[in-house]
């Protein structure tokens, strides 16, 4: 009865109660969907950490990762394995043998972590392989493949492999993505030109197009100048297992992109046997194991269970590796979680607002209800229910909005193309899809309420203080 | 009485209304000032780090050089170029640098790292890298030693935390272990014995001598006195290899930088890459470093160079980082927005509110002669002082923490610092003083006072006497 009640006071000043609902609506919805665009960010990294460059759980000896000492190989590789293997969730196992150094061409150089990798086992283990940018070559596929090298876009442009060249083909991929004529006339003069870095011929086509062209076409003309030299070859250079300065030339198979400068700059794979032929390591020498799980859930409890078995050894999942990544993680959600409290705060005072007329106003109605024997108890829940009712039909449809949003832009994505560079060197996509847990949700809702009841307390007090007799005389 | 009046009395027929608005509005501003703040400070941090200890405010460089960082993008500095520069008003000195890639070893250990050479006794007129030398560090070793002896239950678990960290001053470094006034007379001799280190900088007459990375330090595992195996490719694709004793341990404040620094002076470096009287390029250093004096000075100097040479700034050198602070940046001007958005909807309602509840009396102002026109006013005006205090007592508010955060900046401590540290930030947080954000505040706030006002003073015009005395 009170609640029905309630219900239909919420309606009596509809302007009223719409002006607070839609304030509700519009908080909610604002902190929920930010909340989903920077927990997509998060989400896109671990992805990206596990299925592209850590796995699950590494195995290396227990000096290797503080210094990269090519003596420090792992004792007892089959053991590693075996206990890996016998691991409840492990799907795949490979070796790799890791070696710092320099990768150099005739016009620049740069410091790497040289892995040598079983081919066929990692290209099942990771998604790296699909991340080759087309048209550059192919995941170790071509038949020189021993000395081939596979190495991330960031340290191609460092090594001066990628150029940008306007061929006769960039003009027909141009045409084809849409771009006028005119424009691709204007750019003519530019026809087989090599520029070395992509400012460079920034500037160059800037110069020829008006500035509204280069915006609209920049990328596209960026895109369709892209281009290496197919096969080019790298020296890498190295300590040996004696502690010799060696070296060898390799040749590029392809080129992969991610959303991580870092490990894109410092990556280069290459087919292990190659990788021990040079450094002459002995067979069955590795300095890193890495084992994949069926599912991400699995991590700390199976890296617990390959710890227990393998002492001596410096046994990791990723989250021990990319500390930074849980904990950014962590700290995020409680900057957000703070976040959403401020704008519930926010809200409290349209509501405190709304409800206190809305009380003031009803003076002679409440002292009228009172008068007829509606107990204090009943006033004041009633006050308490209108305010909820407030808070809670403005935080469902701000949430509907939000989960409709959310699922529309998880679809279509968000483009941060402006801070692609700022974001990509931390490893975070520049292409956001929202995403949140149902969890949120809940957690959420009851957050909502709280703010009605908190909010409400106030009125509440007020309408208990009215005097029936006096109340009844007013106005 | 004057209009003005009428409307400050009339706020306060309803001071509870009035009040709750005007703290929303107080709670908005307050809350707005204090986040950025923070962020802005932060980033000004960031920036003055990165400046004064790698990039300097200005550079002299190749035109390519910013593309293409290498040495064959190097160039003879000539005498009569650095005359025409020091004479500019605003320049205070040259800072010739010659620095390159190369592969440093230490025993078994490799590491690609950057080559610096500069001239220190020069070099430290400007820049700040020898505040940057380490004063204590945990060694494991250390950190087993210590372990032993007797110290608060939360320093000896901090100890475990901090393990393998460096501190630059030792203000800090107590800070960090959460070591208490009254025991540090009891505990600091014995961090001095095992955690400090004899740390000293570069001179120009040092020869064969280097500062590195902290990082660097503990990647090669390469203490002080150690040798550094320096190989790589010198001008012109000559071999270039060096040996340098570690003399000077620093920290810097990027991580990337650290990991990678070897600092040697200017004349080994030219002998160890084979460029003799080259330079890769030349921090200049000014006296007047806000936006505008920067960009005059930077205009000056280019127009004296050739067209093969160019001045850079900060912001063009580094414009990675300030593409990631403004993403964040960004993300924070987001979130006050939402606030102020929440807070409009407030104000509107009040609004909304206020003008139902005194139709009447405003159907008869007007029908006992009023004017509209002025009714209006007073209106708005009621409205502009409900923000206005709202504004003021926020920035009130906001003052005594903004200059005690700026005079005392925040530090975390404990597992928090060593969050931060990870990620390569210095664990503080000082706060920027009021600047033009200030004014920002003010100008959203009257901005929204401004849809409600319009709103309001429609709602007057259209106001029907008859229908409003029967309300």
């Amino acid at each position: 009865m009170i609640t029905s009640i309630a219900w239909k006071n919420v309606w009596r000043n509809r302007t009223r109660s719409l002006t607070v609902i839609a304030a509700v609506t519009v908080g909610v919805f604002a902190g929920v969907f930010a909340m989903a665009a920077i927990n997509s960010s998060i989400v896109q990294r671990i992805d990206a950490a596990v299925n592209e460059e850590l796995s699950h759980i590494q195995v290396n000896n227990p000096g290797f990762r503080g210094s990269s000492d090519i003596a420090n190989v792992i004792a007892g590789p089959q053991k590693v394995v075996k206990v890996l293997d016998e691991t409840p969730g492990v799907t795949h196992i490979a070796e790799r043998i890791i070696v710092r150094g320099i990768a150099s061409t005739s016009a620049g150089s740069a410091g790497v972590e040289i892995t040598g990798i079983d081919v066929e086992k990692e290209q099942q283990m990771f998604t790296l392989n699909e991340r080759l940018i087309p048209g550059t070559g192919s995941y170790f596929g071509t038949d020189t493949r021993l000395n081939s090298a596979f190495i991330g876009e960031k340290l191609a442009k460092e090594l001066y492999i990628i150029r940008y060249i306007l061929s006769e083909e960039s003009f027909t991929t141009l045409e084809a993505e849409g771009v006028p004529a005119a424009v691709a006339a204007k750019l003519r003069p530019l026809e087989n030109q090599r520029f070395t870095t992509e400012k460079k011929l920034t500037e160059a086509f800037s110069g020829l197009l008006t500035a509204k062209e280069a915006k609209l076409y920049g990328m596209k003309i960026k895109e369709a100048a892209w281009s290496y030299r197919e096969g080019s070859k790298i020296i890498l250079t190295f300590l040996d297992a004696d502690g010799m300065q060696t070296g060898a030339a390799f040749r590029i198979c392809g080129i992969f992109r991610t959303n991580n400068d870092f490990f894109e700059a410092m990556s280069l794979f290459v087919p292990r046997d190659e990788l021990r032929r040079l450094t002459g390591m002995e067979e069955g020498q590795y300095h890193r194991i890495i084992a994949r799980l069926e599912d991400n859930d699995q991590t700390d409890k199976a890296s617990a269970a390959v710890k227990e078995s393998l002492p001596g050894l410096e046994v990791m999942n990723w989250k021990q590796i990319q500390t930074d990544l849980a904990m950014i993680a962590d700290y995020v959600n409680r900057i957000y979680g703070i976040f959403m409290v401020l704008i519930l705060a926010a809200l409290a005072f349209g509501i405190v607002n709304t409800m206190l007329m809305a009380v003031l106003e009803r003076t002679r109605e409440l002292g009228m209800l009172s008068a007829i024997g509606m107990n204090r108890r009943r006033v004041f829940s009633m006050i308490m229910l209108e305010s909820i009712f407030l808070s809670i039909v403005g935080g469902f449809a701000g949430m509907a909005v939000s989960a409709i949003v959310i699922a529309i832009t998880n679809h279509t994505g968000i483009n941060l193309v402006k801070y692609a560079e700022g974001l990509e060197a931390f490893g975070y996509s520049a292409q956001l899809y929202p995403t949140i847990g149902a969890d949120f949700f809940i957690m959420l809702t009851v957050m909502i309420v709280i703010t009605g009841i908190i909010s409400a307390i106030y009125p509440a007090r007020k309408a208990l203080q009215l005097n029936p007799v006096e109340a009844l005389r007013g106005e | 009485m004057k209009n003005y009046q009428l409307a400050w009395r009339n706020l306060w027929r309803n001071k509870r209304r009035t009040l709750i608005t005007a703290a929303s509005v107080f709670f908005a501003v307050f809350f707005a000032l204090i986040m950025r703040s923070f962020q802005l400070g932060v980033y000004a941090k960031m920036y003055r780090d990165v400046i004064e200890s790698y990039s300097g405010y200005l550079q002299l460089q190749h035109t390519d050089y910013l593309d293409e960082s290498s040495l064959d993008n190097g160039f003879v500095l000539e005498q009569s170029l650095t005359e025409v520069i020091e004479a500019d008003p605003n320049v205070t000195g040259v800072i010739p640098k010659l620095e390159s890639f190369a592969l440093a070893a230490a025993g078994s250990r490799t590491q690609g790292v950057m080559v610096i050479g500069m001239d220190p006794d020069n070099e430290q007129k400007t820049l700040n890298i020898k505040n940057r030398l380490i004063k204590y560090r945990l060694t494991p070793e250390a950190t087993e030693a210590l372990k032993g002896e007797r110290m608060t239950d939360r320093t000896a678990r901090l100890l475990d935390v901090f393990s393998g960290e460096a501190w630059t001053d030792e203000k800090s470094f107590i800070t960090d272990l959460g070591i208490r006034d009254d025991d540090s007379a009891a505990v600091m001799p014995l961090f001095r014995e095992y955690a400090s280190l004899d740390n000293r900088y570069l001179t120009s007459a040092d020869s064969g001598r280097a500062v590195i990375g902290y990082g660097l330090s503990r990647y090669l595992s390469a203490d002080i006195g150690d040798t550094l195996v320096v190989m790589g490719q010198g001008y012109h694709g000559v071999s270039a290899a060096g040996l340098f004793v570690i003399k000077g341990i620093v920290s810097m404040p990027n991580p990337e930088i650290d990991n990678a620094f070897v600092y040697i002076t200017l004349a080994d470096a030219r002998y160890l890459y084979a460029a003799p009287g080259m330079v890769t390029s030349a921090i200049i250093s000014i006296e007047e470093t806000g936006d505008k004096d920067l960009l005059q000075t930077q205009q000056r100097l280019s127009a004296a160079c050739n067209d093969r040479l160019v001045v850079r700034n900060w912001k063009e050198m580094n414009a990675l980082l300030l593409n990631q602070m403004e993403a964040d940046n960004k993300s924070g001007a987001i979130m006050i927005g939402i606030l102020y958005l929440v807070i409009a909807f407030g104000v509107f309602g009040t609004v909304l509110m206020m003008m139902a509840e005194r139709r009447r009396e405003f159907g008869m102002l007007v029908s006992i002669g009023m004017q509209k026109r002025k009714l209006a006013g007073i209106v708005g005006m009621e409205m502009l002082f409900i923000g206005l205090l709202g504004v003021m007592a926020g920035i009130a508010a906001s003052l005594p923490i903004v200059f005690y955060g700026y005079a005392r900046p925040l530090r975390f401590t404990g597992e928090m610092a060593k969050m931060y540290e990870e990620y390569g930030f210095e664990p503080v947080m000082p706060m920027l003083l009021p600047d033009t954000y200030y004014l920002w505040q003010a100008v959203v706030v009257l901005l929204i006072l401004l849809v409600a006002i319009s709103f309001s003073v429609r709602r007057i015009f259209k106001l029907n006497i008859i229908n409003a005395l029967r309300a």
